[in-house]
């Protein structure tokens, strides 16, 4: 009993948490102001808000591309705001990042895009082979490893990144409007496979526009709003 | 660091060199240009000194010393001083001569201080122990008129005629000096020494050589200077358009926690191959060019200095200028894009 009561709090430890956080960019503006959120280990959030409201600022908070003027982010166990720069490549190594615009290399096929992440990270010849294979068949895209990029609808092109952003086996999967460039049906297929990777307990942040998915899967919603969170809660109910 | 990841490294380096092949090659172009400019200037130097060692070596000195004919001729300008004051002294001296009256000349055994050829050779030995002084050899008196009948013109021979009768030159020490820069140093080093008389040198020719020498030490030192400023500036170059080119892959190395190391290495790697290429084909382009040189001017200058000797000495400069120019220009130019834009990889 005791044990399992250590288990489940661990589990429920704060993957994410934000404690008065502000950003101000150099230009003046301020992108979130006051901050503070807990996001668990094994959750899987939406971030919606409309345009400018600081949700990509949030994001990159987290992966630590932008820092904050004020308050404390910690992520995976790292104190983001005493983080050395050398010290920001072994946070990356914790988290996957799905872009937008998928960011695959035209010049390499689909193996060798998701083998890359592995092997910029200094992994081994015979662990990248079986990792990027288990990594292609998560995402259905077995049979297309040697196709290039070009090759590939949208849809598949974004279940490359995101194979990509598996390979290295993370904690946390951080995805700013992953579904932006892709048909409504491509959408939901990718929000089923983040749900599928959520629930063998790979936390997901993704920010969407779309209400629709958000109606339809019911995770939890953070709603931002000029740089405030102004809604917090789980479905459709917005 | 593992080997596959070395290998990986080195293999992108490669690949980055290839796929930006036109940039490589126009930076290796101009890369060869000046290291050839920079080996021909050591070339140069190298050949001046070696004709400044001929002349150094023909820059000798004459050490005339305190023998019988130089107390002979010290005499004679003591007469003729001594005559002005003579008409006053001359009642006293008269009678009480004390001095012993020397030989038919009127010198003594003091008034002068080398005797015989032996101590003339223990002054050419002291000299010798001097620092700078690579040999001092001995020269009698009669050898010294031989050289210096040398050097009348024919047509005035007969009014020199009289130095087959008498010969007025002292016994001397022909001095090498090793280092023309220390000349005025060693001259009064070698005037303290008991038994020297006078030195006749050519210090204007010393000065000369030290200056041309010291002229073209600072010319070669600025040629080589601003030509490796020019290296490093076009390696660096080269690797920014390869890094903006890949600009993707440096987001996507960034995003998923690549370190800095880890991103810079391949540029580096790039770098060096074109400093290496360029060490290469420069080394070959100027064994062309100086054969071709030393071919039409061999003949007007005599010795010159062969490649062979001074080839893998220049291939060493070549390689360490390009290996240098390639990392510290890479990674400048990494290190800048890393602190300023590789943190953005989202937004690119
Ligand atoms: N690098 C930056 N420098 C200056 N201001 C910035 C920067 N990035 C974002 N901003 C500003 O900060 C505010 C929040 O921007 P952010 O990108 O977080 O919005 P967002 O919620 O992601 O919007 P969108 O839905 O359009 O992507 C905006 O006003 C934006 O103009
Ligand atoms: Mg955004």
């Amino acid at each position: 009993m005791e044990n399992f009561q250590q288990f489940t709090e661990q589990n429920v430890k704060p993957i994410i948490e934000f404690r008065g956080v502000s950003k101000t960019y150099q230009t003046g503006t301020h992108a979130l102001d006051d901050v503070n959120i807990k996001i668990n280990n094994g959750e899987f959030v939406f971030v919606v808000g409309s345009s400018g409201a600081g949700k990509s600022t949030f994001m990159k908070l987290i992966m630590r591309e932008e820092k904050a003027n004020t308050g404390k982010i910690t992520v995976n166990g790292f104190d983001l705001t005493k983080m050395k720069r050398k010290d920001v490549p072994m946070l990356r190594r914790t988290m996957g990042i799905v872009f937008q615009d998928f960011r695959l290399i035209p010049t390499m096929n689909v193996f060798d895009n998701v083998a890359f992440a592995m092997r910029v990270v200094g992994a081994d010849g015979r662990d990248i082979r079986k990792e990027v294979s288990k990594a292609l068949a998560k995402v259905g895209l077995g049979h297309k490893a040697r196709s290039m990029p070009n090759q590939l609808s949208g849809g598949e092109q974004q279940r490359v990144g995101l194979a990509r952003a598996l390979v290295n086996s993370p904690d946390l999967i951080i995805a700013d409007e992953p579904t932006g460039n892709v048909d409504p049906n491509m959408s939901y297929e990718i929000v089923s496979l983040l749900t599928e990777i959520n629930r063998k307990g790979t936390t997901i942040l993704m920010v969407t526009h779309d209400h629709n998915l958000v109606r339809d899967f019911q995770h939890r919603v953070i709603m931002l709003d000029s740089g405030k969170i102004v809604a917090d809660n789980v479905g459709g109910d917005i | 660091m593992k080997l596959s990841s070395i290998k990986y490294l080195a293999f992108e380096g490669v690949r980055n060199t290839w796929a930006n092949r036109l940039m490589t090659l126009a930076s290796v172009g101009v890369l060869v240009a000046c290291m050839t400019i920079m080996g021909l200037a050591v070339l140069i130097s190298e050949n001046v000194n070696l004709a400044i060692g001929n002349l150094e070596e023909q820059n000798v000195v004459i050490v005339s010393m305190k023998d019988y004919n130089w107390a002979l001729y010290e005499n004679d300008e003591k007469d003729d001083t001594a005559s002005a004051t003579q008409s006053t002294a001359e009642s006293g001296a008269e009678n009480t001569t004390q001095t012993p009256a020397g030989d038919k000349n009127g010198i003594k055994e003091t008034d002068y201080i080398i005797h015989d050829e032996k101590e003339a050779k223990a002054l050419c030995a002291e000299i010798e122990k001097l620092d700078n002084v690579l040999n001092a050899v001995y020269v009698s008196s009669e050898k010294g008129l031989e050289d210096a009948k040398h050097l009348i013109p024919d047509d005035m021979k007969d009014d020199f005629a009289f130095l087959d009768e008498e010969n007025p030159m002292s016994c001397a020490a022909k001095v090498t000096m090793r280092d023309m820069a220390k000349f005025d140093e060693t001259i009064r080093q070698i005037e303290k020494l008991e038994g020297v008389a006078s030195i006749t040198s050519q210090s204007e020719m010393a000065n000369t050589i030290n200056a041309l020498k010291k002229g073209i030490g600072v010319a070669g030192f600025w040629i080589i200077a601003i030509l490796v400023i020019i290296s490093l500036v076009i390696v660096s170059n080269t690797i920014r358009i390869t890094m903006y080119s890949r600009k993707l892959e440096i987001s996507i190395m960034k995003a998923v926690g690549a370190t800095d190391a880890f991103v810079r290495i391949p540029f580096v790697v790039e770098g060096m191959i074109i400093g290496l290429i360029s060490a290469v084909i420069s080394e070959v382009l100027l064994y062309f060019c100086y054969r071709i040189a030393t071919e039409t001017i061999v003949k007007s200058l005599g010795t010159v200095v062969k490649y062979g000797d001074m080839a893998f000495i220049l291939f060493l400069m070549f390689a360490a200028i390009g290996v240098f120019a390639g990392v510290i220009g890479s990674a400048i130019m990494i290190g800048k894009y890393l602190k300023h834009e590789g943190s953005e990889f989202a937004a690119i």
